[in-house]
C-alpha cells in the first residue's frame, strides 16, 4: 500500500497523471520510434563490427576484437531482437 | 430529448462498465497478477519492450485508436435515427468493445509479446497466420481507400479550407525541422506550427478553391490526398509524419474541447428523428448500422494496437485494464459526442455526411459565443485532418506490409518508392471506381471481422488455459455473423450492379464504376473466404484446446 502511495506520489498526482497522459496521446509514439530506430542503428554497428562472428566478414577481426567488450553488454538484447518472430503488425503500433 | 443526456448515459456505462464488469473479468477470469513479469519487465530492450508508465499508455493507446472512424461511423449511421447508434455505440462498447482491446492486449502479454501473426501460427494453425497477414493487408487496403475517398468528398464540399490542409502539411516540415535541426523548445515550435495552419485558414476563408467540375474537383482532392500519403510513405518518418500527426493532435483537440463546451452550454435538443426505418435505402439496420459504426463501438485496430504495441509496454498486469478497456470506453464518448454533433442539425437538410458535421458543430460553436459559421468551416477541418494523419499512416504500413508479402518473389518492391506507388496506386483505383458507401461498408465489415477474428483468438487461448471463455465468445460469434452477413450483402449488390451494369434504382453505370464493383464485390468475397477458413481452423483448435484442458482436468 505505501509502495503504491509512494508511486503515486512520484507521478505527482491527478495533475501528474493529465500531464503524461497528454503526454501519451501527444509525443509518446514519437519517442518510442526514436527510440527504434536508434536499436536499429546500433544493430547494424553491432553487423558491421561483430559481422566476421557471424560469417560477414565487414570489419577485420583484429577490429572486432578490439571493439568486443564494449558490444558485449548488448549482445543478449540484440540476439533477442533478431531471432524474435517478427510480422509486419510489428510496425503498426 | 436534451442531448446532454447522451453524454451522461455514456459516462454511467464508461463507470459501470470499467469499475465492475472489467473489473471482474480482470481479477476473477482472467486472473490479472501484479506480481507476474510483464514481456516489457522481462525482455526490456528499451525499444520495442519498455516498461511505461499506466497513464502514459492510456493516452498513447487512445491516441492509436481513435481515429476518424468513431467520428464519422456515427454521422454516416445517422440515417437510421440517433437511437439505434446510441444503443449500438453504449452496448456495443460494454458487451463487445473493451473484451477485444482488453483480450487482445493480455493474450500478447501472457504470450511474451507476441503478435497475433505468432499467436495464431501457435495456438491456432500454421496457415491462419497467412491467411491473417492477407487479411490484415486488404483491411488496409480499404482503410486507405475509405479514408482517401473521405478526404477528397470533405476537401471538395469545402472550398475554403485547403489552403489549411496544404500548410498543415508545410508547417508539420517546418515544426520537424525546429525539432530536431533546430533544437528550438516544443512549446514554441508548437505555437509556431499552429499559427502557420490557423492563419492560413483565416486567408482561405475569404475564397474558394475549386478545379472544374465537381466531379474533376473530386479527382484532384483525391489525387492531393494520395499524394499527400505518398509522401508520408516514402519520407524520413520525423520529417513529415511525426510532426504532422503532433500538430494535428491540437487541432482535433480544440475542435473537440469546443463541441464538449457547446453541449454543457447550449445543451441542444437532438434534432434528428430517434428512428427512422429498419432498412434505409438498399441497407437493412442489421447487420449495416453495425459495421458502420465500427471504432466507436469495437474495431479490430484496437486489437493489433493492443497485441503490438500496449502488450509491450505494460509494466504491470493490473494495468491492462485501466488502459486497454479505458481508453475503449472513452473512445466510446469520442463517438457519442460526434453522435450529438450531428444529431443537433436540421432534419431533411439536403446536405453531405461531412456538411452535416460541420453544420453541427456551428451549432455547438454558437453556444460558446462564436459564430457558427466558424464551426461549418472547423467541422470538415477536423473531417479531413483526422482522415488524412490516419491515411499517410496506413500507406506506409501497406508499403512495409508489401515488402514483407511479396518482396521475396518481387525484390523490386522492397524500394519504398515502388512499394509506396504499389500502395498509392491500389488506394487510388478502390477509392476513384468504388461507391463511397459500399466501401466504407467494406472497410467496416473488414474492421468488424478483425475484431471478431481477435476474438477467436482471445477465446482459443481462455480455453487452452481452462479459464472462462464465454465473456468472449459470446461476442465474437455476434460480430462474426453480423460482418459476415454485412460482406454477403454488400458483395451481392456490388456484384448484381456490375453484371447488371446499373444501380440499384436501375440507372445505367459509367464503366469505371462498374469496374469498381467488380474489384469492391471481389474484395469482399475474398474477405469473407479468408474469414471462413480462420474460422475453421479456429473452431477445430477451439474444440482441441477444450478436450485437452478436459482431459487434464479429468486426469
Amino acid at each position: 500500500m505505501d509502495k503504491e502511495k509512494e508511486q503515486k506520489k512520484k507521478r505527482g498526482g491527478i495533475f501528474g497523471g493529465f500531464r503524461e497522459f497528454i503526454y501519451g496521446m501527444a509525443a509518446h509514439d514519437t519517442a518510442r520510434f526514436a527510440l527504434k530506430t536508434r536499436g536499429s542503428m546500433e544493430h547494424l554497428f553491432i553487423l558491421v563490427t561483430m559481422g566476421d562472428m557471424l560469417g560477414i566478414p565487414i570489419l577485420p577481426p583484429y577490429y572486432s576484437l578490439r571493439l568486443l567488450p564494449y558490444v558485449v553488454p548488448q549482445i543478449a538484447t540484440w540476439k533477442r531482437r533478431m531471432l524474435r518472430e517478427k510480422d509486419f503488425t510489428d510496425t503498426l503500433a | 430529448m436534451n442531448s446532454i443526456v447522451v453524454p451522461v448515459i455514456g459516462a454511467l456505462v464508461y463507470i459501470i462498465g470499467l469499475r465492475f464488469y472489467a473489473f471482474w473479468v480482470d481479477r476473477k477470469v482472467i486472473g490479472a497478477d501484479g506480481k507476474r513479469a510483464t514481456p516489457a519487465r522481462m525482455f526490456a530492450d528499451g525499444v520495442d519492450f519498455m516498461p511505461t508508465s499506466r497513464n502514459i499508455l492510456f493516452g498513447y493507446q487512445f491516441k492509436s485508436i481513435a481515429g476518424a472512424a468513431p467520428v464519422l461511423g456515427p454521422i454516416i449511421a445517422i440515417k437510421w435515427g440517433w437511437l439505434p447508434v446510441f444503443l449500438w455505440i453504449l452496448l456495443g462498447t460494454l458487451f463487445i468493445g473493451w473484451v477485444q482491446d482488453y483480450t487482445s492486449a493480455m493474450v500478447s502479454v501472457r504470450n511474451d509479446g507476441k503478435t497475433f501473426g505468432g499467436i495464431s501460427f501457435t495456438l491456432i494453425s500454421p496457415r491462419a497466420r497467412t491467411i491473417l497477414l492477407i487479411f490484415i493487408y486488404l483491411y488496409l487496403l480499404l482503410i486507405a481507400a475509405a479514408f482517401a475517398n473521405t478526404v477528397a468528398t470533405a476537401l471538395a464540399h469545402a472550398p475554403r479550407i485547403p489552403l489549411a490542409i496544404v500548410m498543415l502539411a508545410v508547417a508539420g516540415v517546418v515544426v520537424g525541422f525546429l525539432i530536431y535541426h533546430g533544437r528550438v523548445h516544443l512549446a514554441l515550435v508548437t505555437v509556431i506550427g499552429l499559427i502557420l495552419f490557423y492563419v492560413a485558414l483565416v486567408i482561405n476563408g475569404h475564397f474558394s478553391i475549386v478545379f472544374g467540375t465537381p466531379g474533376t474537383n473530386r479527382l484532384v482532392w483525391l489525387l492531393f490526398s494520395l499524394v499527400f500519403a505518398f509522401f508520408g510513405s516514402i519520407l524520413p518518418i520525423w520529417i513529415f509524419v511525426q510532426p504532422i500527426n503532433y500538430l494535428s493532435f491540437y487541432i482535433i483537440l480544440i475542435g473537440m474541447i469546443g463541441a464538449v463546451l457547446g453541449i454543457v452550454i447550449g445543451r441542444p435538443v437532438m434534432q434528428q428523428p430517434a428512428f427512422t426505418s429498419f432498412t434505409v435505402g438498399s441497407l437493412p439496420l442489421w447487420p449495416m448500422l453495425f459495421v458502420t459504426v465500427a471504432c466507436g463501438a469495437i474495431s479490430g485496430w484496437h486489437g493489433i494496437v493492443s497485441s503490438t504495441g500496449t502488450s509491450r509496454q505494460l509494466e504491470n498486469e493490473l494495468d491492462a485494464r485501466p488502459v486497454a478497456a479505458g481508453a475503449m470506453f472513452l473512445e466510446m464518448m469520442l463517438a457519442l459526442i460526434a453522435l450529438v454533433i450531428v444529431g443537433v442539425t436540421t432534419p431533411g437538410a439536403q446536405a453531405s455526411w461531412d456538411q452535416l458535421f460541420g453544420s453541427g458543430l456551428g451549432n455547438l460553436f454558437h453556444f460558446i459565443g462564436m459564430p457558427a459559421r466558424w464551426g461549418e468551416i472547423y467541422g470538415p477541418v477536423m473531417i479531413v485532418v483526422l482522415a488524412i494523419t490516419i491515411l499517410h499512416l496506413v500507406v506506409r504500413f501497406m508499403r512495409i506490409a508489401t515488402n514483407e508479402l511479396l518482396g521475396k518473389a518481387l525484390p523490386i518492391v522492397r524500394l519504398p518508392v515502388v512499394g509506396t506507388t504499389v500502395a498509392v496506386f491500389l488506394a487510388f483505383v478502390l477509392a476513384w471506381t468504388g461507391t463511397f458507401n459500399y466501401i466504407w461498408v467494406l472497410f467496416g465489415s473488414a474492421n468488424q471481422l478483425m475484431a471478431s477474428l481477435a476474438l477467436l483468438i482471445g477465446s482459443v487461448w481462455l480455453v487452452s488455459e481452462n479459464k472462462k471463455a464465454g465473456f468472449a465468445i459470446v461476442p465474437m460469434i455476434f460480430m462474426y455473423l453480423t460482418t459476415m452477413a454485412a460482406l454477403v450483402l454488400t458483395s451481392k449488390q456490388l456484384l448484381y450492379q456490375a453484371v447488371s451494369r446499373t444501380d440499384l434504382l436501375g440507372k445505367p453505370l459509367t464503366s469505371a464504376k462498374i469496374a469498381g464493383n467488380w474489384i469492391s464485390g471481389i474484395i469482399g468475397l475474398v474477405l469473407f473466404g479468408a474469414a471462413v477458413v480462420l474460422a475453421y481452423d479456429g473452431v477445430k483448435a477451439l474444440i482441441g484446446h477444450a478436450r485437452q484442458s478436459h482431459g487434464l482436468e479429468k486426469g
